[in-house]
């Protein structure tokens, strides 16, 4: 599966020009001390995103679809709000654009023909996760002073060695565009079973569904018989590659089926539907429900102790504050009793 | 469904559409238009993971990264015609609102200690 360059969407070096344009971009945008460039950091990462999208067009010029409009309209808001996210200084605006990004996203979702997660994501992202973000933000900052209100702190206000993870983000994402566009080559398969059978096997129902109309159909298989299960593992034995099957009169079912008892059907290559192979998804369906479903109850419960324990560590410093907050109402009254009514202001 | 399944491979071409009703799937071209806009998301959130200061956009920016993660799912989920893809990204936004409750928690006991979401004040747990 190693593809030459010329089979590649886009050209590499123009995408590893567009990955350094857009670490200068980023890095220009980064909060600073000082006069702040951030438009001309967006631009430049905005040229570094059109480098790359205009590569995409046209490597995809050889017949193959291209996105529509929308997509290229979505995309450049989502990254736009994304990049602006990561840039502004105020965390507020930050919560906000990331708003913009995760509406641009639900746009992208829609695109994708998702329209249930689209929605869900509008409405669990930007009406909920988000809005708590912004009750955080304005909980935990530090009231301005009187006479700055625009006043920044000295932590928003400079981002932490912008040179060096904008480096080490883009030759990432340089990094993971090539992977994706290169693929991965061949990776070796198990010696001696083909894993798709494997996973057929034991599937249940799949087998049955897919290949008994066939067989009744065709008369390869009589009305009282059915896809043999083997009595000691539950498997159907099934062999793709020379489209065999082995079926058991419906009359023994209650015995165990051997190979012996069962007859073994081969269907003509024509008959053999194209679709019946084990997916990746069944089968790591089938090992983490069949081989491990203990760890999905010990994740469950793993979750919920520790939605317990925040709520109790939340709970008993709330009632600390609440209590130093009486202690130092009694101190003030104290005081104020102590001035008398003429010296307290 | 599944005959669309059997003919989509990653380096392939077109799929072809047995079902005309269903709705296109994305070419291998196309969805590389996703992953590429995937990427770059996940690769902002890492910058801004690194860069800011501040607690909360430091969380922020891990939401940045789930969504990455969720559209390449829903793009994934869409090029091989199936609904994995979106059943994860379920698991994705549940996972994502727990991560929500219990950073911003911890956020909030962090400034009540420091009175400061500077990330540097607690440059001591590096040990």
């Amino acid at each position: 599966m190693n593809l030459a360059i010329a089979d590649l969407p886009i050209n590499p070096l123009l995408l590893y020009i567009a990955c350094a344009l857009g670490a200068v971009g980023v890095i220009f945008a980064m909060p600073r001390r000082g006069n702040n460039p951030a438009i001309v950091g967006g631009l430049v990462a905005a040229v570094a995103a059109g480098l790359v999208v205009l590569g995409l067009t046209l490597g995809s010029g050889r017949g193959e679809p291209t996105p529509s409009v929308f997509f290229y309209i979505f995309a450049l808001l989502a990254l736009g709000g994304g990049l602006r996210m990561i840039t502004h200084p105020k965390p507020v605006y930050a919560a906000l654009y990331f708003i913009l990004t995760i509406i641009a996203s639900s746009g992208l979702y829609l695109l994708l023909s998702a329209e249930f997660m689209a929605f869900a994501l509008v409405v669990i992202y930007a009406g909920a996760i988000i809005i708590t973000y912004l009750f955080v933000i304005m909980l935990a900052t530090q009231a301005p002073s009187a006479d700055d209100v625009d006043a920044l702190s000295v932590y928003d206000a400079s981002a932490h060695e912008p040179i060096a993870a904008s480096a080490a983000g883009f030759v990432l994402l340089a990094l993971l565009t090539t992977m994706l566009f290169h693929g991965t080559p061949d990776l070796p398969t198990r010696p001696g079973i083909d894993s798709s059978d494997a996973i057929l096997a034991r599937l249940p129902g799949k087998v049955d569904d897919a290949l008994t109309p066939i067989l009744l159909a065709n008369g390869l298989m009589n009305e009282d018989e059915r896809i043999a299960r083997m009595a000691d593992t539950g498997e159907v034995m099934i062999n793709s590659a020379k489209h065999t099957v082995l079926v058991t009169n419906a009359e023994v079912a209650g015995e165990a089926p051997t190979r012996e008892t069962g007859r073994l059907v081969e269907v003509p290559a024509e008959l053999w539907p194209s679709d019946l192979s084990g997916t990746n998804v069944e089968g790591l369906g089938l090992n983490l429900l069949g081989e491990h479903p203990m760890t999905i109850e010990i994740a469950g419960v793993v979750l919920l102790m520790a939605m317990l324990g925040a709520t109790v560590l939340a709970r008993k410093q709330v009632d600390l504050e609440e209590e130093a907050k009486a202690r130092q109402a009694r101190h003030l009254a104290l005081d104020g009793a102590i001035a008398g009514p003429g010296g307290a202001n | 469904m599944h005959a669309l399944l059997a003919d989509s491979t990653l380096t392939g071409g077109l799929l072809t559409l047995a079902q005309s009703d269903f709705p296109h799937a994305l070419s291998t071209l196309t969805l590389n238009h996703y992953l590429f806009v995937s990427a770059a998301m996940f690769a902002l959130g890492i910058i801004g993971f690194l860069t800011r200061r501040n607690l909360i956009i430091m969380f922020l920016c891990t939401e940045l990264m789930f969504q990455a993660a969720g559209l390449a799912l829903i793009a994934f989920g869409r090029y091989h015609l199936n609904f994995d893809g979106q059943s994860f990204v379920i698991f994705v936004l549940t996972i994502a609102a727990a991560e929500a409750a219990m950073a911003l928690a911890l956020v909030v006991l962090l400034f009540r200690r420091r009175e400061s979401l500077d990330a540097d004040l607690w440059a001591e747990l590096k040990g």
